[in-house]
């Protein structure tokens, strides 16, 4: 019995197919401006990689900002929940799970069941977000796989003065022309983001394993600089991909409910 | 917060810097001076400070008092009150309290430390205070709420009616830790029979509560020696202020701090009166030599600054002002309105300075009262800017009083009050000559605009407005 | 009769204001729930609450107002530049906050730059911070000021007589809008938060008589009605709210609100006021002692009883903490009731916001849909 999860973001887009627990497939798009097409769009190309259509799936849960536009889901579970669901799949251990995604920030609790405790999200402003990476990574000329690198060869990383990603672009930009190397400044950005991410972080209280989804925790710099900062190590995620826990756990709530479980 | 922050209470770690650094100048010039590269982040404030000579030796010297003193008051007997600035502490001496006063410790702390008092503020933050508040509170009250801090007996306001985020800080820490609470309360006229019978009643409560807290009866005699010591300070306060009209102003640019921190820290404490004291003596005697007291000797400008001041690490500010010729001629926080001084006299504003009467206790605690009520921000932010008595006419008199070239405005974007009608005032001061300025920045926080942007904007509004 | 409610709670100049103004009566407005509504009545004079709602944007409330300033008051200067508040006679400012009591000086200024969007009689009135004997006094004598003000400007007088008989009559709303209260606490009950709002905010447009009869009907309706069943229950609390629109995005299919601390809530109408005794001192005891309102400083314990007293009556599954950004007192409270609440088992969920046009409808509902899947999952579990 396949169940199947859409993430349907603002930037990107992720589908994940399973099968008596296992992942079969999964993809990840760049979201398209409409959600609908954008579900559409990263479902049909899971499918068809898994050799599979639609019909095969016996029930689907959307997640994510788009959730309720796209047509052919089941359910729509909201995309904190699904994270939280996602992430125990992918650390059975964990308790607090942070996720930093391309337009807000969230950090949830699960008690030893796996149910969500607390949950606390920041989307008032980029900075804490992937958004803020993805300003400074252009401005520094860098791929953002290269921004997260950045942090193990800096000597001296800079301190950003503001929070704010306007002005701390302001600031790059003269700590460039002022000839700073650019892994003090590329492990500076990744150090204020950690620093705005652990605020929030703390505010939920912090319980062992701790974990990071989404698109930043594939950042060494800022998954390091947080640990340093919240004083308590982050388990990095092997299974899967990090950015796929949301639709990971719009899957596993498709399949319990098509088990006759209960969410 | 970072593990190695959580180490040390952070008031033990302050008293630490501040009792080595009065000691810097035991030594001779030449260890001093390798001493300083041991404090990159706040050498030049010591070196500013020492600059002065004796005054700044003294200042120094009563702020690693201040701290050992709240450090050490638990083991000495003494009840700690978690206080604020506009909150004159001679009732807490009279009663052998010790007082902690919030933002003193937070501008210490940005002053000296890398980040300031990020980590801190954060803090609030974690623990479910709104990051949009001050961040004067903030600094000093997230180390208290986590715990890295003396044990705090109490809270004592008296900002209702006059900043909220101030009070609603104090509410917030007391429940947080469940400690006592005492607001003294300000209606918004500042004169008349019914706002003084309030001012007493108000603080007869507050009394009664300090003695409740304490376990012992306020003493008058106490309370006398500790006024007899205050009126001796207006006294030296009003001679500086008067000094500072000349032109050139005679004032070294740091006088001005010292003036009010010393009286927030030590208000009737020979403390207090030591460092005004020191100060006197070399600013009669730069007047004598009609020099001025910027360091470079040549006086451009001379700035009003009509609110608080800018705590960018290692006094920027004033490294600023005084590499620019600009004099500084005080702010809001300086002015204590007795009936002495000279604005006072200026205004003609009997009404709204006080006098101190030690007749008996009725009046003694009229006094302090009334004292508490004149106190920076309390006397002049109360009720509408415009009305009487309050902040429009307190800056224009004084700008006038002071010669000012410019007003300058800076705060911080907690500062629900002034940021609701900072615009307005600015349009009533430009109306009356006034070139204004205001900052966007953040006094305790480099995070919100950082300092070289800060400078740049202030640099480009004397430019913009031809005032260089 | 939802109807008249709705209209009167989203319309600024409704269909009481025009025809109590074509009878040639005044109407003076006020911007907070501290202010005795009972002077205004005593007087002949329609007492009207000033809300910001329906301010599609900023722009003159951000032209006095600086940029650290909750919306509230900025719509309210924002409706009153547009002329749209020239319907009154008079306003109240009360420091409430410090951005709203600020709203005194923005408003004259406001009035000095554009003719006629200041009203002829504007009146600061000074509320304290705390309740003691002393403050009461203060407040008592703040009131007589106030009635003495009125009464020269409007030319009336305003008796002891007057004022009782107004006292009674808003006691009566009172006792109406308590039942109304006990009816959102049954298990199914007859009404949405929505609708409730609705309500509440119908009283603070309209004169108190036909309100009271409004009520009455209303009540006596909902004692009939089947009842909502089957919902996630909640309780909102925080800062002020006056736009059924946002309690509508809260509830969506799942869930009800059916209890709340709000200023435009149940705060506007708890407790009586004493009908025997000087009636300027009763009304400040009542309005000073009676509204929890974190402006009241010091008296967290107290709030948050009565906010564990509430969950228990109207069984709570969770609590909304909502704030306004820069709305300091609420927001921090909020953070205080959080822990507190949470510590006794009750789930909570904060939420900040924006005051004025309902814009941030997705980023909310996603948040509450969390927090209602959150308490269903604990109800499943137990």
């Amino acid at each position: 019995m396949f169940a199947a999860g859409c993430d349907v973001g603002s930037l990107t887009s992720k589908a994940v197919i399973m099968k008596g627990g296992k992942i079969i497939e999964s993809v990840i798009i760049k979201s398209k401006a409409r959600p609908w097409e954008s579900a559409d769009e990263v479902m049909g190309m899971a499918l068809s990689r898994a050799g599979l259509t639609m019909t095969d799936i016996k029930r689907c849960v959307g997640t994510g900002y788009g959730r309720d536009k796209i047509s052919f889901i089941h359910e729509a579970v909201s995309e904190i929940a699904c994270h939280g669901k996602g992430a125990r799949w992918l650390v059975p251990s964990v308790r607090t799970v942070i996720d930093i995604g391309g337009q807000d920030c969230k950090a949830l609790r699960l008690d030893d069941k796996g149910n969500m405790m607390k949950f606390i999200t920041n989307d008032k402003c980029a900075s804490g977000t992937g958004r803020f990476l993805e300003v400074m990574a252009k401005v520094l000329n860098l791929s953002l796989d290269e921004l997260g690198e950045m942090s193990a060869r800096s000597k001296q990383p800079i301190t950003f003065a503001s929070a704010c990603t306007v002005w701390a672009q302001a600031d790059v930009i003269q700590h460039l022309n002022d000839k700073v190397p650019i892994e003090d400044i590329a492990a500076g950005v990744n150090n204020a983001m950690a620093s705005r991410m652990s605020t929030l972080a703390c505010n939920i209280g912090l319980e062992k394993d701790v974990c990071m989804t989404g698109g930043v925790a594939k950042n060494n710099g800022v998954v390091n600089a947080l640990e340093k900062h919240l004083g308590i190590r982050i388990k990095r995620i092997h299974r899967e991909d990090p950015q796929l826990a949301g639709a990971i756990g719009a899957a596993l709530f498709a399949a319990e409910k098509a088990n006759g479980g209960v969410i | 917060m970072r593990k190695e922050t959580k180490e040390y209470k952070f008031d033990w770690m302050l008293w630490n810097t501040f009792a080595a650094a009065s000691r810097l100048k035991s030594g001779t010039q030449k260890e001093y001076q390798a001493m300083l590269k041991y404090i990159p982040y706040f050498n030049r404030i010591v070196d500013t400070l020492l600059g002065t000579g004796e005054p700044g030796q003294k200042f120094i010297e009563i702020c690693s008092k201040y701290m050992e003193n709240l450090t050490f008051a638990k083991e000495r007997g003494k009840k700690t009150a978690i206080t604020t600035f506009c909150f004159s502490p001679s009732i807490f001496y009279a009663m052998d309290i010790v007082p902690i006063c919030l933002e003193v410790l937070s501008v210490m702390m940005t002053f000296i430390y890398k980040r300031g008092t990020a980590e801190f503020m954060d803090y609030c933050n974690e623990v479910g205070f709104t990051e949009t508040s001050c961040s004067s509170q903030r600094g000093t009250s997230g180390a208290y709420l986590a715990g890295i801090g003396a044990d705090i007996d109490m809270f004592v306001t008296d900002t209702p009616g006059v900043c909220d985020t101030n009070a609603n800080s104090f509410a917030f820490a007391s429940a947080y830790l469940n400690k006592p609470f005492f607001q003294l309360d300000m209606p918004p006229d500042l004169t008349g029979e019914r706002s003084s019978e309030y001012h007493r009643e108000d603080f007869k409560a507050l009394i009664r509560f300090l003695e409740a807290q304490t376990g012992k009866k306020l003493d008058p005699e106490r309370l006398r020696e500790n006024l007899r010591e205050l009126a001796r300070q207006d006294e030296i306060i009003a001679e500086l202020e008067d000094l500072a009209r000349m032109v050139p102003n005679p004032l070294p640019i740091s006088y001005n701090l010292m003036v009010y921190a010393s009286r927030f820290l030590f208000a009737g404490m020979p403390e207090c009166t030591g460092v005004l004291e020191s100060m006197l003596k070399i600013a009669r005697e730069n007047a004598a030599k009609n020099i001025s007291g910027l360091s470079g000797g040549v006086e451009k400008l001379r700035a009003f600054f009509c609110y608080i001041d800018h705590y960018a690490q290692n006094m920027q500010l004033w490294q600023m002002l005084d590499g620019n010729g600009i004099c500084y001629q005080g702010n809001i926080l300086s002015h204590f309105w007795s009936h002495n001084a000279p604005h006072v006299a200026e205004y003609h504003k009997e009404e709204a300075a006080y006098n101190i009467d030690m007749t008996d206790m009725d009046s003694l605690i009229d006094s302090v009262g009334i004292i508490n009520s004149r106190m920076p921000m309390i006397k002049s932010i109360r009720g509408p800017y415009d009305a009487p008595n309050m902040w429009l006419e307190d800056t224009l008199g004084l700008a006038k009083m002071y010669k000012a070239d410019l007003i300058v405005y800076n705060g911080t974007p907690g500062c629900r009050n002034t940021w609701g009608m900072v615009k307005l005032l600015a349009r009533d001061t430009e109306k009356a000559g006034y070139p204004t300025y205001i900052m966007y920045a953040d006094a305790f926080d480099e995070r919100v605009q950082s300092w070289e942007t800060t400078e740049e904007r202030f640099m480009e509004f004397l430019k913009v407005r031809r005032l260089v | 009769m939802m109807k008249d409610f709705f209209e009167a709670s989203t319309a600024l100049n409704n269909k009481y204001v025009t025809q109590w103004k074509k009878n040639g009566k005044k109407v003076v407005g006020y911007t907070c729930s501290y202010v005795p509504d009972e002077i205004f009545h005593a007087a002949g004079i329609l007492p009207f609450r000033i809300r910001g709602f329906g301010a599609t944007d900023t722009t003159i409330g951000d032209t006095y107002f600086g940029p650290f300033i909750c919306s509230l008051p900025k719509c309210m200067l924002q409706l009153a530049g547009e002329g749209k508040l020239n319907f009154l006679d008079g306003a109240i400012i009360t420091p409430g906050c410090d951005s709203m009591r600020r709203l005194d000086e923005c408003w004259r200024k406001a009035g000095s730059d554009v003719g006629g969007v200041i009203p002829p009689f504007f009146f600061h009135y000074g509320v304290p911070h705390k309740y003691s004997d002393y403050t009461i006094k203060w407040l008592t004598e703040e009131t007589r000021r106030l009635i003495t003000a009125v009464e020269e400007h409007f030319c009336v007088k305003i008796t002891s007589d007057d004022l009782k008989k107004a006292i009674k009559l808003y006691n009566y709303s009172r006792k109406l809008l308590d039942r109304f209260e006990e009816l959102r606490t049954l298990d199914a009950p007859p009404f949405s938060g929505e609708e409730a709002l609705a309500v509440i905010l119908a009283g603070t447009t309209m004169p108190r008589e036909e309100y009271n009869v409004l009520l009455e009907q209303f009540i006596a309706k909902a004692d009939k009605a089947p009842g909502i069943k089957n919902r996630v229950r909640l309780m909102l609390v925080g800062s002020a709210n006056d736009d059924v629109g946002l309690v509508r995005v809260m509830e969506g299919e799942k869930a009800i609100v059916v209890a709340d601390n709000l200023c435009f809530g149940s705060r506007f109408y708890s407790d009586q006021v004493e009908e025997e005794g000087d009636p300027v001192f009763e009304l400040s005891r009542r309005y000073l002692g009676h509204n929890d309102c974190p402006r009241m400083y010091g008296d967290y314990r107290r709030r948050l009883n009565i906010l564990a007293q509430k969950v228990e009556k109207a069984k709570i599954d969770g609590v909304i903490l909502q704030n306004i950004r820069f709305c300091d007192l609420h927001g921090s409270e909020n953070g205080l009731f959080e822990r507190d609440l949470e510590g006794k088992g009750i789930p909570c969920m904060r939420l900040e916001r924006e005051y004025g046009p309902l814009v941030e409808t997705g980023r909310m509902k996603m948040r509450v849909d969390t927090f209602i899947e959150r308490i269903q999952q604990r109800r499943a579990i137990a």
